[in-house]
C-alpha cells in the first residue's frame, strides 16, 4: 500500500542554470500513455541491463516486481521530462518523487537507480555530464527523506534515446530521467 | 570530387627505410589553389595499381585546400611540357615503383616544374612489406614537403565510433581507425554499448575511449597494434569521461564527477595520481591541452551558457575564451596553439568554428545543422568533423585555406567523433 507522509513542501535544489530558448520551463511530469512500451524499448536497446516490467531490473524478487506494478497503477511516472539544458525539478515533479519516496519507505528492500538522458542537441560529453545532474536533482529530492544511500544515479548522455526524431518532439522525449527500481 | 570505396587493403603494413631526400625547393604559397597534375605510377605494368596510387595522392591534394590536383591519363615517361603548359599545370607528379622481392618494394618519385622543366625534388624509397594506399599517403607528405616547405599529413590515421542500426533499436558500436582518408578502416573493438570520445596517444600506439560496456561511463586505453590487454582506468564514483592525451602521453585529462561536480582532472598513468584542475559547481568537460601542454581549453555552462574556458596551468588563471554566440563547446587547439576549433551554435544550428585565441575573431567554417567533433589535422591545415547528410552521419573535412568542404566514405551507419593522430614515426 502507499500511504500519504507528510510532505515537505519547500526543496532545496540544485544551483539552477538553464538556457531556455528553445523549451523554458522546469522539469515536467510524464503525462504521456505510452510510457510503458516507451520504456521497455529503451531499456531493449541499451543492452545494460533487461528491465522485463517498467521500470525494474531483473535483481528484484517477484514480491517486490509486482509492488513496483503496483505503483505504476496507482499513477506514479517512472520518467521525468526537462526543459533544453535543464535540471530543474518543479513542484508537479517533485510530488511524483515523493510518490517514490513513498514507495522505497514501504519496501525497504528495493533501490532505485536514476538514468538520467539528455537529446542529442549539444556535444556527447556535455551531455553525459548533464544527464547526471538531471538523475542528481531527482537525488537530492529523495535525499530530503533519508534515502540517498539506496539511490544510484547513472548518465547515459545522449546515447540511449527513446525517439529517433530529430526535433523538438523527439528531444522532448529524450530529456529524461528514468527510475528503475532493483 | 568521388572517393574509391571499399578498397580493402589486405596487407599488415609500414614504410621502411626513407633515402634521403635530393632537394627541397619550397614554392611561394599562392592564393589560388596550386594546379599539380599527379601522373599514374608505374607499378610495374599494373596500370590499375599505378592509377590508384595516383588518384589517392590527387584525392590528399585537393582535400587539403592548397592544390588543384588533376590526374593524367597516361604514365609520363618524358615530360611534354608544352601539353601541360597548355593545361595550366605547374608541377607533374610522377614516378615508378618496383618489385625488389616479395615484400620489399623501390618507389622513385619525381616533381617536376612544368614552366622551368627543372625537377624539383626527386627521391627513391625503399618500402618494405607494405600496402600501395599506405605508399600514396606516405608519397603524399614528401611532395607536400617538396612543394610547401610543411608537413602534410596525409601518412597518419584517424580514429572514430561507427554505430550500426542492429533493428529492434538495438545498435552495435565500432571503435575503428582508417588512414587520414577514412579508407582501410577496420575495427578494434565492437559492443552493444555506447563508446564515446576515441583519442589517439602521441606516440600513435594506443587509443583512450569511453565505454558503458560496465553499464556506466568508464575509461579505458587499447592498443590497436599489438596484442595486449586492454587497460582500465581506476574505478571513480559517478561519470569518468571525455579522456585526452598530454603531449607527453604520460597523463589524461579527464572529466570526473566523483567529488559531486563535474570537473576537469588529470591523471598520470604510471603513479595513477590525481590532480583536480577545475572546482566549480557547473559542468566543466571536454578538456584538452595545448600543443605545449601549458593550458587546457574545457566546456563549462559556469556563466549559465555554455561557453569555452582556458586555463593556464602555471597561473592557475581561468581566462573565458568564447563571447560570441550563446553556446561553444568541444575547443580543442590548433596544432600552432594560436586557435582554437570547437562546436558554435548560430540560431538552432551546431556549426564547426574557429577562434583567434587572441583577437577573439570568430570565423564559421562550415554550414550544416548538426556539426560536431572538431579536430586538425597534426599539420593544422584541415578539420575533420562529424555531421549529419541525408540522416546518417559522416565524417567531413574542411581546409582551412580553400574552405573546401569533402565528405569522406562512410561505409554503413553513422559515423562520429573523430580524432586525428599525430605523425607516423
Amino acid at each position: 500500500m502507499i500511504r500519504t507522509i507528510f510532505l515537505i513542501t519547500t526543496v532545496s535544489l540544485l544551483s539552477a542554470c538553464s538556457i531556455t530558448d528553445d523549451y523554458s520551463g522546469p522539469a515536467v511530469v510524464e503525462d504521456r500513455s505510452n510510457v510503458t512500451q516507451e520504456s521497455i524499448i529503451a531499456s531493449d536497446e541499451s543492452n545494460f541491463e533487461s528491465k522485463s516490467i517498467v521500470g525494474t531490473s531483473a535483481s528484484l524478487s517477484s514480491t517486490e516486481k509486482a509492488a513496483v506494478v503496483e505503483l505504476k497503477s496507482a499513477g506514479a511516472s517512472f520518467i521525468l521530462h526537462f526543459s533544453y539544458d535543464g535540471f530543474d525539478i518543479d513542484e508537479s515533479a517533485t510530488a511524483q518523487i515523493i510518490k517514490h519516496a513513498n514507495f522505497m519507505r514501504d519496501n525497504p528492500s528495493v533501490d532505485l537507480r536514476l538514468e538520467g538522458h539528455a537529446d542529442e542537441r549539444g556535444t556527447r560529453e556535455y551531455n553525459l555530464a548533464l544527464g547526471e545532474n538531471r538523475a542528481l536533482s531527482v537525488k537530492e529530492v529523495l535525499g530530503l527523506y533519508d534515502l540517498s544511500s539506496r539511490v544510484e544515479v547513472i548518465s547515459f548522455g545522449e546515447e540511449s534515446p527513446v525517439s529517433e526524431l530529430h526535433d523538438e518532439d523527439g528531444w522532448q522525449q529524450n530529456r529524461r530521467v528514468e527510475f528503475i527500481y532493483r | 570530387m568521388k572517393f574509391k570505396k571499399l578498397f580493402v587493403l589486405l596487407l599488415m603494413l609500414y614504410v621502411g627505410t626513407a633515402n634521403a631526400i635530393l632537394e627541397v625547393t619550397v614554392l611561394k604559397r599562392i592564393e589560388n589553389a596550386f594546379p599539380i597534375v599527379i601522373a599514374p605510377f608505374d607499378v610495374a605494368g599494373d596500370v590499375k595499381k599505378g592509377k590508384i596510387i595516383a588518384n589517392i595522392m590527387r584525392d590528399n591534394f585537393n582535400r587539403s585546400g592548397e592544390f588543384n590536383a588533376s590526374s593524367a591519363d597516361a604514365i609520363v615517361n618524358k615530360v611534354d611540357f608544352d601539353h601541360w603548359q597548355a593545361q595550366k599545370a605547374e608541377a607533374i607528379v610522377f614516378g615508378k615503383i618496383e618489385k625488389v622481392s616479395k615484400k620489399v618494394f623501390n618507389v622513385w618519385i619525381h616533381l617536376v616544374d612544368v614552366y622551368s622543366k627543372q625537377e624539383l625534388y626527386a627521391e627513391k624509397i625503399t618500402v618494405h612489406d607494405s600496402g600501395i594506399r599506405r605508399i600514396a599517403h606516405y608519397l603524399s607528405d614528401r611532395i607536400y614537403f617538396a612543394l610547401l616547405g610543411e608537413k602534410g599529413s596525409f601518412y597518419t590515421r584517424l580514429t572514430y565510433i561507427t554505430v550500426v542500426n542492429k533493428g529492434k533499436r538495438k545498435r552495435e558500436y565500432r571503435l575503428e581507425i582508417s588512414h587520414s582518408d577514412a579508407q582501410n578502416p577496420q575495427t578494434i573493438l565492437t559492443s552493444n554499448s555506447p563508446i564515446l570520445s576515441p583519442s589517439w596517444s602521441p606516440d600513435q600506439e594506443k587509443i583512450a575511449y569511453v565505454s558503458f560496456e560496465n553499464g556506466r561511463s568508464e575509461v579505458f586505453i587499447r592498443y590497436p597494434f599489438v596484442r595486449r590487454k586492454t587497460q582500465k582506468l581506476p574505478y571513480f564514483d559517478g561519470i569518468a569521461s571525455a579522456p585526452s592525451w598530454h603531449p607527453n602521453g604520460e597523463s589524461l585529462l579527464l572529466t570526473l564527477s566523483k567529488d559531486g561536480n563535474k570537473d576537469i582532472y588529470s591523471y598520470h598513468l604510471k603513479n595513477d595520481k590525481l590532480t583536480r584542475l577545475t572546482k566549480d559547481t557547473a559542468i566543466d568537460t571536454e578538456a584538452s591541452y595545448s600543443p605545449d601542454g601549458k593550458r587546457i581549453v574545457f566546456t563549462s555552462n559556469r556563466s549559465g551558457q555554455v561557453q569555452i574556458y582556458i586555463k593556464d596551468l602555471k597561473s592557475n588563471q581561468i581566462n573565458r575564451a568564447t563571447f560570441e554566440g550563446r553556446y561553444n563547446a568541444k575547443a580543442v587547439f590548433s596544432p600552432d596553439g594560436n586557435t582554437l576549433a570547437m562546436v558554435h551554435r548560430v540560431d538552432k544550428d551546431y556549426r564547426i568554428a574557429l577562434l583567434d585565441i587572441k583577437s577573439r575573431d570568430l570565423t564559421i567554417m562550415t554550414g550544416n545543422q548538426l556539426d560536431e567533433s572538431p579536430f586538425f589535422s597534426p599539420n593544422g591545415g584541415m578539420i575533420i568533423f562529424a555531421t549529419n547528410k541525408d540522416n546518417k552521419g559522416v565524417l567531413s573535412v574542411v581546409s582551412l585555406l580553400g574552405r573546401q568542404t569533402f565528405a569522406l566514405a562512410s561505409k554503413e551507419g553513422e559515423v562520429r567523433e573523430p580524432n586525428w593522430s599525430h605523425y607516423s614515426k
